[in-house]
């Protein structure tokens, strides 16, 4: 018998019976034990990526405006999309209904970074351009979403329908737990400088799905409570805490005895971790241990709650201690309007402190087995929605191509993969559906997406679904 | 803590077990598992993945293609297949992944050579009838359900467990059916008539109980969970939505004992039933529970087709036990679901008004109910028919007139209708004359002005021929109505505006002195759409008064007068506008005028724009008068009526056309038939009254059928909306029982389908569930799938008993559940032993009684409910109990009405939890550790998880720690010391005293608390200070704030969570 059968029939018949159970991964100098029934199967590779930070960056960035360089398109500026390229592509309702579909090439100056020679917007990532050969670069993600909410979902859970278990949540279910204090699924919702136009984020994004509720996302917060009721009431100090759990538990131990109820150690053992946990997250979120040097390097917005900098620190503070993968989100880069006028508070948000992150992982020897992500849910219209001029634009929603990059964990740095057509429109070489950009996430982690799975209603269901998914080798290192 | 490796072995007993105790092989139960989980994925129903086109899930085409020889496994390709060493020929396929076991492989060939009989799967066929067996432990049946669990229990050796503590007998019954934990004194005398008259006395009390409202508080909670019952529409914005009469219906119902079949069909077609009442159309608010979006960009259709996937979804899973989503874009895989049929049977919810988008509206833009509250009703009932009754009296009065109209006619002069206000007219321009571009001004001087171009001229004027203003034509009076804002002022005009569909989106000044390049300074006549405005200005618009009509006042293309009256107050209040005569209700949207500030302008006055533009573009405008005080509402009225009729009736009866005798008679009947006038009072108050409750009452979201049209769908090819197939129309699917003969094809129908007495798994389902409710597990395990792929259930005599029996009784819900409150198997005690723990680990076996974490709802009433806090208050509107900050606000977009969060103050933070306001993009978060679910989709089962996040809900939240200081208050108020308040602490909480060794500790704990609490008495303070409720100065502060912490404890004990 294999620990596979023994975990699945474990989970069906004596659910979360046991709070912890006994792997041990060693990680520098201190012992994690795996807790919160997190028991890791066994991956099929050895992974790359043990830990994971992913930047979704809510609303989808306009891709040809940051790194897909169309340098021609300057001279077709208010000229009509060619039929050829448009292909008779469904639009949403926001922009089906306009006359004409007036070309608005990028406002910005675009150079080459780095050594592998990537086309960047300068003007408006000038610190990432600095790490272009430490990221793999992806021009040519696809997917079939073409609004926020599901393509949200498609992007996080493989879905477009809401309720299966995102990245995260197979994350946790497949590597477990490494900080027996902390949760093994963390996610931030980081608040932009500009919120002109939000898109709608729920906690469905980080559900568990059909997985077992403990691998759902535990969300952070900013402000208040980092994690909802971790302080005690007022007036109760951390030893008279101490005091009524050891008085619960003791009173537990007699009703266990009488009972034999395996489920009251269990309450037990949860009492003891919630009092761990309370010890654990005011160290996590007191940054007056990190040193100037990264408050330079992150900037000084990195010491105000709930920034996107003062996310990533958090982010590279959880991953420090164990937590499996880091979800931050990122609201307003839903450009319909006004490109100019926002896409540069986006990029001053994102650009340093994604700078800073890499640089950081990498300083303190963390980033080759900690995969970053970075990226929407779909691209932008190289048409312009609503008014054009030379120095503004908006642009609608677009699926059939957009970019993304990664970096650590794995992931082949100075790679430039795919490439889009002069109208940034379509995918001409080398097309990343998200399914595939999945399957190779899940590569990086240890697992080949086909065996990764978990039988829900009679089916041995996967994050990257029934149709055919394809690991891209050559973004892997 | 057990080690993972004996857990592998004890389910590799349990699963021995199982075999060793099979006497014969039964497809269902032996066969079947194997076939589904090795072959049906390649060999089963669904024709797009079929391989080598054999299927093994019907007999007869197996034995067709050669794959099974009954009797003879070496002649059976299936056996050679899967003993074979050739991996080319190995089945399952390596690439599978799947490998058969020596002793499944063993099992398929003793029965293929015992003849390779199949079953229907046990689920689609009906329920047979069951004879409660004899058992050995014959003392300890109570009724039918113990002969079934015992028997399954010898089978497996094993003895049911003692009887419960009648203590925790009571306990327990009290919170399986109100949810609520039982009063101490109820306690004693329960266990004293228990202990005096047994059965009876148990049978009485569970009567009492479930007579009690919280009943149905306690049962709607669960069919909440599967009717995705919320407060918000769930996607994009998540705005508010009106829903909740929906969820008291369903509390309603329980406590009404309504039987399940009308239950279900009530809401599955309610709308469809004969002359549906009021809670027959709430009922059908079932299917409007589905998430829906408002998002910009969406497409309808995709829309709609999303939300009839989840109605049917929710329908298969509530109703059939069928995961019948699964075929939305393949043939199922296990069950006879074919694409096909999914779709016909989707085609059941698609013939329905409800819209693609919700509006972000609390109405959801499709249809809805008004539900006026039990003291409404009987008005809201009768008044469409006093309505009816007053406009046909009304009509038939006005028929019957003629004669009075003739009488009053004879002797009608101008004078007679009424006296025109003459005093204080400072200006008025008649605008009739009928050509040129001249017109007069009557001030204290006649004199003419000029329009700006050419004027067209109407015949159709209010008062003879009217003007039409247009940009370049319009028109400078000069300078009049040059008011300050402590004047009292009052102009006004007959008007019409000429464009069809009205003036959506158009804005423009009827009249106005008004500097628009000073900051708007002035005032004027306003239209915004077709809402009318007045401005006063010094500054627009940080110091000005604008109010509007709060209605949409402008009919277009007709005359219609409006005027307004200021009184000098420089007050939003002082400005009234009335319509016709009569006063229009207004909204103040500036009200910031200052003291200092004034409205004089030197530009003219002008009719038709302000000083640069903004024209009433295609406006007539005719009698424009200004008076230099204010008008009183009988005046503006006779000025609307009798300019008029004044100017009819000074015509000659040959000079007035037909239509002009049709205004006047109407002038009669209105202001001069004492009989109309009585009715048209009449039926003023009845519209006022409607308006009335109308703008008191909830609504409601309900489904209603598309009239005149068929239910039909699409296929939609792998359910993408945009790639339609075939057109189906609705159908049930052809291998489950038939459709009733004679009921119609649609919800109707289909509800009649579902509770027909032949469907083998409706009752099933919900048996299953119910039980589930009271056992923390179903007999089937899956309750939301009974089909091949879900689980076997773990005693199908006991499910096709108890659903036989359900539906023998007419479908009595409370009855039902009082046959298992009265059973042995349900007293049993709730302890285990290590063997049961090793055969029974989950309690499937019924081995004793049934004991689990309860729902977060239970957990919360409880508290609230041995804290004295909890409000008894019934229904109505969401409540916003205590929530940490930030939970809606970072989730909500700015602009959505369900942002930003307000705690209730008072009795809504102790309302049950089922009233909870239920946002479904940030559920109650103390909830939501409690596996509370979304409610985005249908619940039928809630996971329960045992985790840390739970343990700091109900050690921190504040509502468990103020909960926790009024117990300890109470607990003190006993005044018997230490031992009378520990023993009323574990009475009301755990229905029990403590014992010897728990007092003990209980007592330390208090001790180390008092003694922190007495050295820190600032601490005491602040611990006794959480809530919103006022501390109580009867106890000093340390006392009360170590009993606090004492009862906190209790209350986290695992035994106050578990049942």
């Amino acid at each position: 018998m294999n620990d596979h059968f023994t975990r699945r029939q474990f989970l069906a018949s004596g659910k979360h019976l046991l709070g912890g159970a006994a792997l041990a991964m060693l990680r520098g100098d201190s012992a994690y034990a795996s807790t919160g029934g997190g028991l890791p199967l066994e991956t099929h590779f050895l992974p790359r990526a043990k830990q994971v930070i992913y930047l979704h960056m809510v609303g989808g960035p306009s891709q040809m405006d940051l790194f897909d360089y169309k340098p021609g398109l300057v001279d077709y500026y208010d000229q009509d999309l060619p039929d050829s390229i448009r292909k008779g592509q469904r639009l949403t309702t926001m922009t089906s209904g306009q006359a004409r579909f007036p070309i608005a090439p990028s406002k910005y100056q675009f150079k080459q970074a780095g050594k592998c020679g990537m086309w960047l917007n300068q003007e408006m990532l000038p610190w990432l351009a600095k790490k272009a050969d430490d990221i793999c670069w992806i021009r040519s993600l696809h997917t079939e979403a073409i609004n926020h909410e599901p393509a949200i979902a498609a992007m996080q859970t493989g879905n477009q329908v809401a309720g299966r278990p995102c990245l995260g949540a197979w994350a946790s279910y497949g590597l477990g737990a490494i900080n027996e204090n902390l949760p093994a699924f963390v996610v931030l919702v980081a608040i932009p400088s500009n919120r002109e136009q939000e898109q709608a984020i729920s906690s469905r994004l980080w559900s568990a799905g059909y997985l077992s509720g403990e691998h759902a996302g535990v969300s952070f917060r900013s402000q208040g409570d980092p994690i909802l009721y971790i302080n005690d009431p007022p007036g109760v100090p951390r030893e008279l805490r101490r005091r009524s759990i050891d008085g619960i538990n003791a009173l537990n131990q007699i009703n266990y005895h009488n009972l034999g109820d395996p489920r009251t150690h269990t309450r037990m053992q949860q009492y003891e971790m919630a009092f761990r946990m309370q010890a654990s997250v005011p160290e996590l979120t007191d940054l007056s241990s990190e040193s100037d040097h990264t408050f330079e390097m992150y900037g000084g917005e990195a010491k105000k709650p709930g920034t996107f900098a003062n996310s990533v620190l958090m982010a590279r503070r959880l991953t420090e201690r164990g937590v499996r993968f880091v979800q931050i989100y990122h609201n307003n880069w839903d450009h319909h309007s006004n490109v100019g006028g926002r896409l540069p508070d986006q990029c001053k948000d994102v650009d340093k402190p994604c700078y800073a992150l890499l640089e950081d992982l990498e300083q303190r020897g963390m980033l080759d087995e900690t995969l970053v992500i970075w990226g929407g849910e779909f691209g932008r219209t190289i048409y312009s929605q609503g008014q054009l001029s030379p120095t503004n634009y908006g642009r609608d929603h677009h699926p059939r191509c957009f970019s993304m990059w990664m970096a650590g964990g794995g992931a082949k740095g100075g790679t430039i993969y795919g490439e889009t057509d002069d109208f940034s429109y379509n995918i001409v070489k080398d097309p990343v559906h998200i399914r595939d950009f999945h399957a190779t996430i899940l590569q990086l982690m240890g697992f080949d997406h086909e065996r990764f799975t978990y039988r829900y209603q009679g089916l041995d269901q996967k994050l990257t679904g029934v149709v055919p998914a394809h690991v891209i080798p050559e973004l892997i290192a | 803590m057990f080690r993972q490796n004996s857990i592998a072995a004890l389910l590799l007993a349990t699963v021995w077990v199982s075999f060793a105790a099979a006497e014969t092989l039964e497809y269902n139960r032996d066969v079947r598992p194997i076939l589904t989980e090795n072959c049906f994925a390649c060999h089963g129903v669904d024709s797009a993945s079929r391989e080598a086109d054999l299927r093994l899930d019907q007999r007869e085409a197996a034995l067709e293609y050669g794959a099974i020889a009954p009797g003879d496994s070496a002649e059976s390709e299936l056996i050679a297949r899967i003993f074979t060493d050739d991996p080319d020929l190995l089945m399952p396929p390596r690439e599978t992944k799947k490998q058969l076991t020596p002793k499944q492989k063993q099992l398929l060939k003793q029965w293929i050579d015992s003849g390779a009989e199949y079953e229907a799967h046990w689920g689609y066929i009906p329920p047979r009838s069951v004879v409660p067996p004899a058992v050995e432990h014959q003392s300890r049946v109570k009724n039918a359900i113990d002969s079934l669990v015992l028997s399954r229990l010898e089978k497996e050796g094993l003895a049911p467990a003692p009887e419960a503590n009648p203590r925790t007998l009571f306990r327990r019954l009290h919170l399986d059916i109100i949810g609520l934990p039982p009063k101490p004194a109820d306690v004693q005398k329960f266990v004293a008539d228990y202990q005096a008259r047994h059965d009876g006395a148990l049978s009485e009390w569970i009567d009492r109980l479930m007579e009690m409202p919280a009943w149905g508080e306690h049962r709607a909670r669960y069919w909440l969970d599967a009717a995705r019952y919320a407060d918000t529409h769930g996607l994009h914005f998540d705005n508010y939505r009106e829903m909740w009469p929906y969820r008291d219906w369903v509390i309603r119902s329980f406590n009404a004992n309504q039987p399940f079949d009308q239950f279900a069909v009530e809401q599955l077609a309610g709308d469809l039933l004969p002359n549906p009442d009021t809670d027959q159309l709430i009922a059908t608010g079932f299917q409007r529970c589905n998430i829906t979006t408002n998002e910009g960009g969406t497409i309808a259709e995709e829309n709609l087709a999303l939300y009839a996937a989840d109605r049917v979804q929710t329908f298969g899973w509530v109703f059939l036990g069928l995961t019948t989503n699964c075929a939305q874009c393949h043939d199922h895989k296990f069950d006879p679901f074919s694409t096909k049929e999914y779709y016909s049977l989707a085609a059941f919810f698609r013939n329905t008004k409800s819209p693609a988008l919700d509006g972000n509206v609390k109405g959801g833009k499709g249809p809805t109910l008004t539900v006026p509250s039990e003291v409404d009703r009987p008005r809201w009932n009768a008044l469409p028919g006093e309505i009816a009754a007053a406009k046909q009296h009304q009509k038939q009065r006005a028929e019957h007139s003629e004669g009075d109209f003739q009488k009053w006619l004879a002797n009608a002069t101008p004078d007679s209708v009424g006296n025109i206000p003459s005093d204080g007219l400072a200006v008025q321009v008649p605008l009739d004359e009928g050509s040129g571009t001249e017109v007069r001004v009557d001030a204290s001087t006649v004199s003419k002005v000029k329009f700006s171009g050419p004027v067209e001229w109407h015949d159709d004027g209010a008062l003879g021929p009217a003007p039409v203003f247009r940009t370049g034509s319009t028109l400078n009076v000069g300078n009049y109505g040059d008011f300050e804002k402590n004047q009292a002022f009052s102009y006004g005009a007959w008007v019409k505006t000429t464009k069809q569909g009205g003036n959506v989106g158009a804005t423009g000044a009827i009249l106005a002195r008004m500097d628009q390049d000073k900051d708007h300074r002035g005032w004027d006549l306003w239209h915004s759409g077709n809402v009318i405005s007045v401005h006063l200005i010094d500054s627009w618009d940080k110091n000005a008064i604008k109010v509007s009509t709060a209605q949409n006042v402008i009919e277009p293309t007709k005359w219609q007068h409006f005027f307004v009256t200021y009184d000098g107050s420089a007050k939003a209040a002082g400005i009234k506008i009335y319509v016709d005569g009569q006063p229009t209700g207004m909204k103040v949207e500036r009200d910031s005028l200052t003291n200092d500030a004034t409205l004089h302008t030197d530009v003219p006055l002008f009719i038709g724009k302000r000083s640069k533009g903004q024209v009433f573009d295609s406006g007539m405008v005719q009698d424009v008068r200004i008076y230099d005080r204010q008008l009183a509402p009988e005046e503006v009225r006779s000025l609307a009526k009798s300019t008029v009729v004044g100017a009819l009736l000074a015509k000659s009866l040959e000079e007035r056309s037909k239509e002009e005798t049709a205004v006047l008679q109407g002038y009669y009947l209105a202001e001069q038939d004492p009989q109309y006038q009585a009715i048209a009072k009449q039926l003023g108050q009845l519209e006022a009254e409607k308006k009335t409750i109308e703008g008191r009452s909830p609504i409601t979201h309900i489904q209603k059928e598309k009239p005149n049209s068929q239910p039909v769908a699409h296929v939609l090819m792998r359910g993408a909306y945009d790639q339609l197939g075939e057109e189906v129309t609705a159908a049930i699917p052809a291998s489950l029982h038939p459709f009733p003969a004679d009921a119609p094809l649609n919800r109707m129908g289909l509800a009649q389908w579902v509770v027909d007495p032949s469907n083998p798994l409706t009752a099933r389902v919900t048996v299953n569930r119910f039980w589930l409710e009271v056992f923390g597990q179903g007999i089937v395990s899956t309750p939301e799938d009974f089909g091949v792929s879900g689980a076997l259930p773990s005693n199908q005599k006991l499910l096709d008993w108890l659903a036989i029996d359900f539906i023998d009784s007419g479908w009595d819900v409370k009855r039902f559940f009082k046959q298992i409150f009265m059973s042995a198997t349900y007293r049993q005690a709730a302890a285990t032993t290590p063997e049961k723990l090793e055969q029974d680990p989950d309690n499937g076996m019924l081995s004793r009684g049934p004991r689990f974490r309860m729902d977060g709802e239970v957990i919360r009433d409880s508290a609230l409910s041995v804290s004295g806090l909890l409000s008894p208050r019934m229904y109505g509107p969401g409540t916003r109990p205590y929530q940490p900050g930030n939970i809606w606000e970072i989730m909500g977009l700015p602009g959505g009405d369900t942002r930003n969060y307000t705690q209730d103050q008072g009795e809504g933070l102790y309302r049950r939890t089922i009233y909870n306001f239920w946002k479904r993009m940030a559920p109650s978060p103390n909830m939501e550790a409690f596996n509370a679910p979304s409610r985005e989709v249908c619940t039928v089962q809630r996971e329960r998880t045992n985790t840390p996040l739970q343990a700091l809900v109900t050690l921190n939240d504040p509502q468990f720690v103020e909960a926790a200081r009024h117990l300890a208050l109470h607990a003190l108020e006993t005044g018997k010391g230490d031992d009378g308040a520990l023993t009323y602490i574990t009475q009301r909480v755990l229905a029990r005293r403590c014992t010897e060794d728990e007092r003990s500790i209980l007592l330390g704990s208090k001790e180390d608390y008092l003694r922190h609490y007495e050295n820190s008495p600032a601490d005491a303070k602040k611990l006794i200070e959480v809530g919103d409720s006022p501390t109580s100065e009867r106890f000093d502060a340390p006392t009360l704030a170590a009993w606090t912490m004492v009862c906190s404890q209790v209350m986290n004990l695992d035994e106050a969570l578990n049942k």
